[in-house]
């Protein structure tokens, strides 16, 4: 056992929602945004025609898009010294220096269409202690559940980071 | 892309074509922007310094969303991206082209497995990923 990097209300947080759910229509306009700074002009965000030759009802969205769709604007107070927006819900704490944003998992179960409406859920999925080369560390990983209004999961994301 | 992809065109071991993407520092504004994300490291390059990165960084999500174009570009109109992984392993920078690859691993019913890498212009693996496609007969299919 490693000297305590989880404490024990952190780790009672597991399985817990992070934050409240965010519920959100996904216009065509801002998955159109997405896709052209990506530089992604792939016909089924853009050609309605397109989408429906291919058996779609309407266009879709760039699948990964929805991690940042639903995301509420923010007033500039709120904007740290790096630039980051302060946190809100939520604090995994842990006794930790940094935290790096390690990559992401995703299924997508459902096509995701442009103009419905998602509601999204992040839970703390999970927290292991290991040792690696450089030292003790926290695996942290969140699982955001993406919900069209249909109440259908479209799609699931684990986000994993590495505390240390 | 023009036309699609079907099962009977895919073998394990093919190689998919490669793709290259140089991100110009006008795009990584574009993307903070398209994505709502204020952090200075992808545009204020003496703030990047504070953190330690020698120039603005491209943002990982902009790589995933490459990793997602690459992946749905490949399996063509009717195709469907089933999952897509990836990890941030290094850092990658703007006016540097960075270079994805991969090749089919495995194909189990109408999945196609996908192993994928981004490496930078010193061919340094950035970002490895893996996907899983479900593609349709040459006869048919269904999206």
């Amino acid at each position: 056992m490693t000297a305590g990097l989880i404490p024990d209300e952190t780790r009672a947080m597991i399985g817990q929602l992070l934050s409240e759910p965010v519920t959100g229509v996904v216009t065509a306009a801002a998955a159109q945004r997405f896709a052209l700074a990506a530089d992604d002009r792939n016909p089924l965000y853009f050609d309605e025609a397109a989408a429906q030759s291919a058996g779609y009802r309407t266009t879709l969205i760039p699948p990964v898009f929805l991690a940042w769709s639903l995301n509420p604007p923010r007033p500039l107070a709120d904007v740290r010294t790096d630039g980051l927006y302060r946190g809100e819900g939520k604090r995994v704490t842990l006794n930790v220096k940094r935290v790096m944003f390690g990559g992401e998992d995703w299924e997508f179960l459902a096509p995701l269409y442009a103009g419905d409406t998602y509601t999204s859920e992040t839970r703390l999925k999970s927290l292991e202690e290991k040792t690696g080369g450089s030292g003790d560390f926290v695996l942290q990983m969140t699982e955001t559940t993406y919900t069209n209004q249909d109440g259908i999961v479209v799609a699931r994301a684990t986000g994993r980071s590495i505390a240390r | 892309m023009t036309g699609q992809r079907c099962l009977e065109d895919v073998a394990v071991g093919d190689a998919l074509e490669p793709m290259t993407k140089t991100a110009s520092r006008a795009q990584l504004f574009l993307f903070s922007a398209a994505t709502n994300n204020p952090h200075r490291i992808h545009y204020d390059r003496e703030y990047a310094a504070v953190e330690g990165h020698p120039d603005v960084l491209v943002h990982g999500p902009l790589q995933g969303a490459w990793l997602s174009q690459y992946v749905a570009d490949w399996a063509g109109p009717r195709g469907r991206v089933l999952a897509l992984s990836w990890q941030n392993r290094a850092r990658a920078f703007p006016e540097r082209e960075l270079t994805f690859s991969g090749s089919v691993t495995a194909i189990e019913g109408d999945i196609v497995s996908l192993e994928i890498r981004e490496t930078d212009d010193t061919g340094a693996v950035l970002m490895p990923a893996t996907a899983r496609v479900q593609l349709p007969h040459r006869a048919g299919g269904k999206p």
